[in-house]
């Protein structure tokens, strides 16, 4: 029945959408010489609506980190989604690094290619947009305008508005929360470290079977962060300073030694019981999970607790492998998708940027058999029938229990990303 | 354009070539072939270099910087690790490139007379087309301390239930990517030489020496380096400069089997280029300009070392000494082949294992199950980065094929080869490191044409594919018995009715194997499609070093395999189709 009624339908639509691409091509043409001789549809249409009818029918190219399949794989369903809403070509470019599309925008930029860019929307948070944020090479205050926005809660919930504390301005569109999970091999290690403490003395016994991506990697920022975070946590709690404060604020040439003296001195020390002595790191978080299947590392960890089971299926992990959270904390953070100012098709990047925030979407990214990446959006905001879909029941032995997060720690402001950076490359950087 | 004209006229009256209509399109368009492939292929590299250049000197106009200065290299030069970066790119480079030519040469004097060297050959040639990736992938596997050579020892000899701590792959010194390196160049050595051997006169040539200085007592090996390496070098010169400037420069191989503390030079601009911070792009033109220079040093180094070793060792080629414990080197010959080719073999069953194994626990020596999930779930998501491949890869093919069987039919018409200077540009693209201009060559391609990728990227390919191309067919084209061509232009053909009905389809295996090597290069260049491409264009190859970095060992086996797979089922058709057509042709 569905099937016979739906062939009109098709086509309905299919001449709508030629339509509204005649009329968007017409809008676009005429807009900067004659805006009012514009169709007179356009007045009474809401500007999302507008949006929505230049935005169809058309390609975005969605540079995104690739490295993980089971996040392609979600992107190519999300492609076939927007297809059948809007006719919409999303293309995922699948980058190996995210900084691949920041140098792409300014080269574009640099070849004054200011209204044609190759990029539509990036997956991004951090160091990345604060960058991108600070030459200026982002579409502004769009993404607070998106219908599904509201569902974040924004005036309540400060971590879609601000991006490890820089405020977003509406250049970004949340799409997912993230905390720093560790995995062990149940084979070879009995309890696995729990606190930074117990994880330098846990790697003193077990010298070889612990490492982290060499930054700038973004996981192995992470753990520097989560770290430099706890460190100065201890330092508090002994002294009762609060050198911890300085972490939220921007780093300057008065306290980045104050701030960062403890974690080169925790280094030091750490280092030698690493893997390769410290003197080689691993390059990225996939092949740190390589090599826990290899059984040359016995813990690591992750910022996409979902991973874990998944490998585990997919028999890229042994079935002996166990998900974990630190009880001294767990660093979080959201990420986002922005749209860079010389985009071909900034209306289509926000219908998908919409649609990727959407509670069909974003439910079924939480699923665990899909990603597993937690939601953005508010509970409270959601209808009953909405909340229902994001009822998922977690079984796989190597997942992340439920609830296992006990406490939350923040990312520090990131123009300390850039002094922990510059920091280890000197230190550690060139192997003794 | 006329002068060019009168010049063409009396060669071809020289060559006793009658043509009816000297400026017919054909003849037109042949004789501007040679100038449009130099075009071609200097001015991308010339244009890229000039893109890197401004740079380096501090001229970029995106981030508000106009000025000259050398900000850049003060940068450079403080960059904790450059002397070890530059050093690791040096000495891979060198040594590999030495390691993979002294073993081609034992192996060719080893075996110059024997049935061995064509088996030892067939065996080695599919390396050839194995990306560079791939191989690296498949290296990284046998030495991990997980690897097959762990595994073959563990537990009941070595003890080891949990990997070893070792150092390779990514060990400070280089090894591993000297060892990737040397295996994957020797065989293109080996088929370069093989290549000129084939050459009729020359081959003949050396043969006869050879078999006189077997006759006067020369020992087998002592004979070829005696009556055959002094006149086949020549031949080899440039395919070993072109390998040493990109055993320096190359990226994958560091990158897949290299340190990190700190990684080659080339890693490192990579890393520059694409960092967040955009100002280090000025460090990173500035440091391509230093790899720039290192290669030449490399190639210079070289040329000197040939003079050098000319000197020392002329006296010693009329020595009249018959052997050099030839009997020794015979046998550490062979082992060392055995070795190279087990070592070769057995990075391909680990890599035919990881493609299909389930859970797989150190020290297993075999998988606990087979599954064909990873290809399932490759092949579910391979779609476009195969039509990419197969496209770009026929688009640019087809258009280095078309320009090279013009130039070579130019050659012809002239009836002189290309000159000295025209055949170094052809080996251009492949002696100038290829990140010193291909972000130059992105900057100008985006400055020209921002918006089609896939010409971007098929663009690029062509100055890659192009000089592999063109040396293949150029010693079949011109060993064509130019008298079928006399007799047709006798009987009043006109040059284009000579060219399609006489001499292609004489070269129609000829054409078909360049067409395979040409789709083959194409398949394997990773650096050229992420940069030409904006990482926009996903082949293969990209999706093969991404997720060699990422994600699975399995998945990537499965990837290495399939970029395996594609040149092979070309030369295969390469190899069949002629069987079955112009067999008349097929000589």
């Amino acid at each position: 029945m569905d099937a016979i009624s739906s062939l009109p339908m098709l086509r309905r639509i299919k001449q709508y959408s030629a339509y509204a691409m005649v009329l968007g091509i017409c809008v676009g043409i005429s807009a900067s010489t004659a805006s009012t001789n514009n169709a007179t549809s356009d007045q009474t249409l809401s500007p999302w609506q507008k949006i929505e009818a230049q935005g169809k029918n058309q390609d975005v190219y969605f540079y995104a980190w690739g490295g993980d399949p089971q996040i392609n794989a979600y992107l190519q369903w999300a492609a076939e989604q927007v297809d059948d809403k809007y006719n919409i070509n999303l293309v995922h470019v699948k980058l190996s690094d995210t900084s691949e599309a920041v140098s792409r925008v300014l080269a574009e930029k640099a070849a004054n290619n200011n209204d044609q860019g190759s990029v539509d929307l990036v997956w991004i948070n951090g160091a990345n947009f604060a960058t991108m944020s600070e030459n200026s090479l982002l579409l502004k205050q769009w993404a607070n305008k998106l219908p599904n926005f509201s569902l974040t809660d924004p005036d309540n919930n400060p971590t879609v508005n601000y991006d490890f504390g820089v405020p977003t301005n509406g250049m970004e569109a949340p799409w997912g929360q993230a905390s720093l999970t560790f995995y062990y091999d149940s084979l070879s290690v009995n309890t696995p470290p729990t606190t930074l403490n117990e994880l330098t003395t846990w790697a003193a016994q077990n010298p070889g079977r612990f490492s982290y991506p060499k930054p700038p990697d973004f996981l192995g920022m992470s753990f520097l962060k989560y770290a430099l975070v706890i460190l100065h946590e201890q330092h508090d709690a002994d002294t009762g300073e609060n050198t911890k404060a300085q972490l939220n604020l921007p780093a300057t040439e008065q306290n980045t030694a104050l701030v960062l003296d403890p974690l080169w001195a925790f280094l030091d020390d750490f280092h030698p019981t690493l893997w390769r002595d410290g003197e080689q790191f691993v390059q990225t978080g996939a092949q740190m999970r390589r090599l826990v299947d290899d059984t040359e590392l016995s813990l690591a960890f992750t910022f996409s607790a979902p991973e874990v089971p998944a490998a585990v299926q997919r028999f890229d992990l042994p079935k002996s492998i166990r998900s974990y959270a630190m009880s001294d904390g767990s660093l979080s953070n959201t990420h986002f998708v922005a749209i860079p100012y010389n985009t071909s098709h900034p209306q289509a990047a926000q219908l998908v940027a919409n649609f990727l925030m959407s509670p069909e979407a974003q439910a079924h990214k939480q699923t665990s058999a899909v990603w597993g990446d937690k939601t953005v959006l508010v509970q409270s905001t959601l209808s009953s029938e909405q909340q229902a879909l994001f009822d998922s029941k977690q079984t796989h032995p190597s997942a992340l229990p439920f609830d296992s997060i006990t406490r939350i720690v923040s990312e520090p402001h990131p123009s300390w990303v850039d002094g922990i950076m510059q920091g280890w490359q000197m230190r550690y950087g060139v192997s003794p | 354009m006329s002068q060019g004209f009168d010049k063409i006229a009396k060669t071809q009256a020289r060559a006793h070539l009658i043509v009816l209509e000297q400026t017919d399109w054909f003849t037109r368009i042949v004789t501007l072939s040679p100038k449009l492939l130099v075009l071609i292929l200097i001015l991308p590299v010339l244009g890229g270099l000039i893109g890197v250049v401004l740079p380096a000197f501090g001229w970029v106009p995106a981030l508000d910087k106009t000025t000259l200065n050398l900000q850049g290299f003060i940068e450079l030069w403080q960059t904790p690790g450059l002397t070890r970066m530059a050093a690791l790119s040096v000495a891979t480079g060198l040594i590999s490139t030495l390691l993979a030519f002294v073993l081609a040469l034992m192996i060719l004097a080893a075996f110059f007379n024997s049935v061995w060297l064509q088996r030892i050959e067939h065996l080695l040639s599919p390396i050839l087309v194995i990306p560079h990736a791939a191989a690296a992938i498949a290296v990284g596997f046998l030495i991990a301390p997980s690897g097959m050579f762990a595994r073959l020892i563990s537990p009941w000899l070595s003890g080891w239930a949990l990997a070893p701590n070792g150092i390779l792959p990514h060990d400070p010194y280089g090894i591993s990517i000297i060892l990737g390196l040397t295996l994957k160049e020797l065989p293109f050595l080996l088929l370069m030489a093989l290549g000129a051997l084939a050459q009729p006169e020359l081959g003949k040539k050396l043969r006869q020496q050879y078999k006189v200085a077997l006759n006067l007592g020369y020992h087998p090996i002592t004979a070829f380096f005696k009556a055959v390496l002094p006149l086949l070098y020549p031949f080899l010169r440039l395919p070993i400069l072109a390998v040493l400037a990109y055993a320096s420069a190359s990226v994958e191989m560091p990158l897949i089997l290299g340190p990190n503390t700190p990684p080659t030079l080339a890693v490192s601009i990579m890393n520059w280029f694409n960092d967040v911070d955009l100002t280090l792009r000025i460090k990173a033109s500035a440091g391509a300009l230093l790899q720039l220079a290192l290669t030449a040093g490399l190639v210079a180094f070289w040329l000197g070392g040939e003079k050098a070793i000319k000197a020392c060792g002329s006296a010693s080629l009329i020595n009249g000494k018959r052997r050099y414990a030839d009997a020794a080197w015979q046998k550490i010959t062979g082992v060392l082949t055995v070795f190279v080719i087990g070592f070769m073999l057995l990075s391909l069953v680990g890599l035919a294992l990881w493609s299909i194994a389930g859970y797989w626990r150190f020290p297993a020596m075999l998988p606990e199950q087979f599954v064909w999930l990873h290809f399932d779930s490759a092949f579910a998501q391979m779609g476009t980065p195969l039509f990419n491949t197969l496209t770009i890869g026929l688009v640019s093919t087809a258009f280095a094929i078309v320009l090279a069987l013009l130039c070579l039919e130019a050659e012809q018409l002239r009836a002189r080869y290309l000159s000295n200077l025209t055949s170094l540009i052809i080996y251009l693209p492949l002696l100038v490191p290829s990140i010193a201009f291909l972000f130059g060559l992105v900057w100008i391609q985006q400055w020209l044409n921002y918006q089609s990728a896939f010409f971007n990227v098929a663009f690029a390919h062509v100055l890659f594919v192009l000089p592999y191309v063109f040396l293949s067919l150029a010693s079949s084209y011109r060993r064509l018995d130019p008298r079928f061509a006399h007799v047709a232009a006798s009987l009043g053909a006109a040059p284009i009715k000579v060219f399609f009905q006489i001499k292609l389809p004489q070269l129609f295996a000829p054409i078909l194997i360049a067409i395979a090597l040409g789709l083959a290069i194409s398949f394997g260049q990773y650096l050229p499609t992420l940069l030409a491409g904006g990482g926009r264009i996903a082949t293969i190859t990209t999706e093969a070093v991404t997720l060699a970095n990422g994600a699975s060992r399995r998945t990537s086996a499965v990837y290495a395999i399939i970029q395996m797979a594609l040149p092979l089922i070309g030369f295969i058709l390469a190899w069949i189709l002629p069987k079955y057509f112009f067999r008349s042709g097929a000589r």
